[in-house]
């Protein structure tokens, strides 16, 4: 936390209270979004740093029960992405991946988490400054929110 | 109603003297008049135990999706109701069931009673409850008695009904029963729930799923839920689902069967029923059920062809960008 502290410092952003801090985590596949994310790294994009990434081979890997499972743990938002529909490095996973990311979707609310808090996005390898404007929409309206106290969820 | 009981006892007898089936299950009375209870029968001559009345609420495919019957490669009967039927025709969409061995006699379905809402209605233990028409009698122990119309104390889901004949049978008890015309699917009491804000449903949900215990009641009464000791429910490696006794946890745990019969799960109820604490899980099924239709026109089990909705994937899906 500390190191992350001075990162921050370093890069020029202050770092904020502990307690209105949001948690985001990302998951993301390694052969796109990953690619992206990295990317945006390299060329050195400014980004909300309330990004945590998990790396999956294929968002098609990715059970929506990995989400939920970040909510209970206290995720204040969850952002998939992966190929766009028809890049998959393995052909079809993320068809597949679209199907239960919408139900996902569409049940969260009903859990009494509020739908701007949970995304599925696609962001290719060179799309380096859509992952850029992607993030920094998320965790925006992530923070807008605020942290999450849920009691079911 | 006794019609359809005659028959199934006819056909159940046939097919166990004819040497079609090993066993043949069914619904029989319970300890008393007031409930009904599965009924393994194995001789032609025990049929006369088998019952049919609006108290069979059982879906008695749950026992056709495991793995390993007794004997191995057993050909079993079974009855099933229009709900049960979609179950079935799930579990052989994914060959879960081996069409081969099994032997299905439907019985065309009026709705369902549901029983704790009689004994909701006196203090006292229920005893007896006998049918006339569409008068439901229940008396208790120390003879109290009262009468319902039957409409008041089905199922919410029977209310709701769209498909009471069962879509695949060997055999039937019964002519079939007048269907709706329009199967628009409908959801019942969940629009009250939709309603909620996110913090009132938070609420709501923490309270209904407290006072879970993690019985698998639930998992085991699912007709179509089918990972029996690898699922990731029991599992401590994934911990996907903790030990802890918490209400995160609870609902964590009931996610990872919704999420896992998602494509399957037609709402048929018998998680609800099997529920001892009577966590409202028709809440979360029926509304996995309302989204998938929504997303795809999908109804899980209405037909042999189809594939379930997760097992396929179209190029053009209506969601997502493209």
């Amino acid at each position: 936390m500390a190191q992350a502290t001075d990162m921050r410092q370093a890069a020029g952003t202050t770092p904020p209270d502990a307690e209105d801090e949001v948690k985001v985590v990302g998951i993301v596949c390694n052969w796109c979004s990953y690619a992206g994310a990295d990317g945006a790294g390299t060329a050195r994009l400014k980004q909300e740093f309330e990004m945590r990434l998990l790396r999956v081979p294929c968002t098609g890997r990715i059970d929506p029960l990995f989400a939920i499972k970040a909510f209970e743990k206290g995720a204040d938002g969850v952002l998939i992405s992966g190929c766009h529909p028809g890049d998959c490095h393995y052909s079809e996973g993320n068809y597949y991946a679209r199907r239960k990311f919408e139900l996902l979707d569409r049940m969260l609310p009903f859990l009494g988490v509020e739908s701007d808090r949970f995304e599925y996005t696609w962001v290719s390898a060179s799309e380096a400054a859509r992952w850029q404007k992607v993030v920094n929409e998320f965790v925006g309206k992530v923070k807008a929110l605020g942290p999450r106290e849920g009691r079911a969820l | 109603m006794s019609d359809r009981q005659a028959k199934i006892r006819e056909l159940a007898g046939a097919a166990l003297a004819e040497d079609r089936v090993d066993y043949f299950i069914g619904w029989k009375q319970g300890i008393n008049s007031s409930e009904a209870i599965p009924a393994f029968v194995r001789n032609a001559d025990e049929v006369d135990q088998l019952v049919w009345n609006p108290l069979s609420h059982h879906n008695l495919t749950a026992f056709l999706k495991r793995k390993m019957p007794d004997p191995p490669n057993a050909r079993i009967g079974v009855c099933v109701k229009g709900c049960d039927s979609r179950t079935l025709v799930a579990l052989l969409q994914e060959d879960l069931v081996d069409k081969e061995r099994i032997y299905v006699v439907g019985v065309p379905c009026d709705g369902i009673i549901d029983r704790r809402r009689v004994e909701k209605e006196f203090a006292d233990e229920v005893v007896s409850i006998s049918f006339s028409g569409d008068t439901v009698t229940a008396t208790t122990r120390c003879g109290d008695s009262k009468d319902f119309a039957k409409g008041d104390i089905t199922f919410d889901h029977c209310n709701t009904c769209r498909y009471p004949n069962p879509f695949y049978a060997d055999d039937m008890a019964a002519d079939p029963v007048p269907e709706p015309e329009d199967r628009t699917p409908m959801w019942g009491t969940i629009e009250e729930f939709e309603a909620l804000s996110p913090a009132e449903k938070d609420a709501k949900l923490a309270d209904a799923f407290e006072t879970c215990i993690r019985c698998f009641a639930c998992i085991h009464a699912c007709p179509v839920c089918v990972c029996w000791d690898q699922c990731v429910n029991r599992s401590r490696r994934p911990a996907l689902v903790g030990q802890r006794v918490d209400t995160k946890e609870n609902l964590m745990f009931q996610m990872v069967h919704m999420f896992h019969v998602a494509g399957r799960c037609p709402s048929c109820g018998a998680c609800d029923r099997a529920c001892p604490v009577e966590i409202p899980l028709y809440l979360l099924h029926r509304k996995m059920n309302k989204e998938l239709y929504d997303m795809l026109g999908f109804e899980p089990g209405v037909s042999l062809d189809e594939k379930p909705a997760f097992q396929t994937f179209k190029l053009d899906d209506p969601f997502g960008e493209h």
